[in-house]
């Protein structure tokens, strides 16, 4: 995500605040940050020489300025830092990059990832395209919750002969799946 | 390089829309991101790419690591590659057929992109997703069913797509319609930004439309979203020139700083990249409105395309600034009255 100040920079920060009744939010490269804290457009101590510490002093302080990989220090349950088996991160390091080390390491780090993915897009779960190999999967699961839903209906509307029949389907499709 | 240029070729509602992008980010399951990456991995990514999308098949491959500076940056300018790209330190390519440009070791492993002029959102998906698909029967491509297609930086997760249409607009800009522009596309997770005027989105005229959320939406969602907004923006933005131009008085205000901007660029001796800019963004809006004669909106923008710095320093002979702005006065009043 681009700085949405200067748009050129890569965005680090994101600040909200919230001005009676009114949410404002900026997505800031740390230069912007600063920029805006020091002329009062968004409030913060004064900042310092070093202003990324300055930034991240304040965050760990808990006031509004996080990074987009803040997941709240006060996390209760930090668990052993464990580091990726492909490329070695640890949390730390794609909490200091704002990016992750591998495709493994969103498995790797999913429950210290959600809130940011979540604060990012809004959502945490993938709807829309998917690479073939994953294709006939989902289309099984998808028609196993259709027949259920019909089948549930059937019940519903006493329609046993139908109800038998799909109960039939379900089991031969489960039995594809569990093998 | 052997493909068309893209801003050459006249597009769908040009008066407004200049170009339509649509990029899918795309990784391989079994390597690290570049920062993690060896020189070994590096090359095999490069050569699975090349295997994937060969030369035999009309794909042509462009080096990045052989290329000077301002060749590199000549691709960013022309938007075929990003910025980064451009700059990185980090050797790898490009691969290109009709409107599908693929970059290979950009922060993901392959960026797909398909451009056109005009509007053309579902040309260009389109496109893009075909590319995607021979992809994805040679290659085992990163996904998992929560996240999607996993991308270097999770702003890119999910459909790791990112569609965008540039869009001239004078009279919206003019109006001061663009902040609340911003406001309102925010909130359905589209963004609006300026591409020209440093810094100061209010003071250009071009934008840049495209959605900031890729997780949880499909693909279709986002495409008939940001099609639906642009109608309506392209809409608003004709109906606005219309005012600007009603009436003797108001036509010829128009008129006369459109034609002046021509003249500026039919006479001058030396012109400088900012000041080209901003006589485009004058004549584009003539040609639009038919102010001058024989000039439509793609001869405009193809002046600004050829004439921006790198552009021309990889294309044509100057080595200093001052012999360049000679060159770029000279090359703006070819294409301007070329037949
Ligand atoms: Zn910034
Ligand atoms: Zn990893």
């Amino acid at each position: 995500m681009l700085c949405e100040k200067c748009g050129k920079k890569e965005a680090t920060f994101y600040y909200k605040e919230n001005v009676n009744g009114v949410e404002k939010s900026y997505t800031l490269c740390s230069d912007c940050a600063a920029e805006m804290q020091k002329n009062g457009v968004i409030s913060g101590t004064s900042m310092g020489a070093d202003p990324f510490g300055q930034l991240q002093k304040l965050f760990s302080e808990d006031k509004l300025f996080g990074s987009l990989f803040n997941t709240g220090l006060k996390q209760p349950e930090a668990r052993e830092t464990p580091k990726c088996p492909l490329c070695g991160s640890t949390f730390a390091v794609l909490a200091k990059n704002g990016k992750v080390g591998c495709p493994g390491c969103y498995e790797v780090f999913e429950a210290e990832l959600i809130p940011s993915i979540r604060r990012i897009h809004g959502r945490s779960t993938h709807t829309g395209k998917t690479p073939a190999r994953f294709r006939e999967q989902n289309e099984r699961k998808q028609k196993i919750a259709a027949m259920e839903k019909e089948l549930k209906d059937s019940i519903a509307s006493e329609n046993y002969e139908r109800a038998a029949e799909l109960r039939d389907q379900l089991r031969n499709l489960r039995g594809n799946d569990a093998q | 390089m052997k493909t068309t240029n893209w801003y050459t070729i006249q597009g769908n509602e040009n008066d407004v829309v200049v170009s339509t992008r649509v990029r899918l980010a795309r990784n391989l399951q079994k390597y690290p991101f570049a920062p993690h990456m060896t020189e070994g991995q590096a090359a095999e990514i490069c050569a699975l790419a090349r295997e994937v999308y060969p030369e035999a098949d009309g794909w042509e491959y462009t080096d990045f690591g052989g290329l000077t500076t301002a060749e590199r940056r000549s691709y960013a300018e022309k938007h075929l590659v990003s910025r980064e790209f451009a700059e990185s330190q980090y050797k790898g390519g490009l691969l290109s057929k009709n409107s599908v440009h693929i970059m290979v070791l950009e922060e993901d492993h392959l960026r797909l992109q398909s451009i056109y002029p005009g509007f053309a959102l579902e040309e260009a998906y389109r496109d893009v997703s075909s590319a995607d698909e021979l992809l994805d029967s040679r290659a085992e491509i990163a996904y998992n069913e929560k996240f999607g297609y996993l991308t270097h930086c999770p702003t890119n997760l999910g459909t790791g797509m990112r569609a965008s249409v540039m869009l001239f607009l004078p009279a919206c800009s003019k109006a001061h319609l663009i902040r609340g522009f911003e406001e309102q596309l925010g909130k359905i997770g589209l963004t609006i930004r300026g591409m020209t005027g440093e810094g100061s989105r209010a003071e250009g005229r071009l934008f840049q439309i495209s959605n900031q959320i890729t997780l949880g939406v499909t693909e279709e969602e986002t495409i008939h979203k940001l099609s639906g907004i642009v109608e309506q923006i392209v809409k608003q933005e004709r109906e606005l020139r219309g005012i600007l131009c009603k009436g003797k008085r108001d036509e010829n205000l128009v008129r006369n700083q459109v034609r002046r901007a021509y003249g500026t660029l039919m006479y001058a001796t030396l012109l400088q990249t900012e000041e080209m800019v901003h006589l485009y963004e004058e004549i584009r809006l003539g040609a639009s409105l038919g102010m001058i004669e024989n000039l439509n909106p793609v001869r405009v923008d193809e002046m600004l395309f050829s004439c921006m710095p790198n552009t021309l320093a990889a294309s044509e002979e100057c080595k200093t600034p001052e012999e360049r702005d000679e060159v770029r006065a000279k090359k703006a009043r070819e294409i301007l009255t070329r037949e």
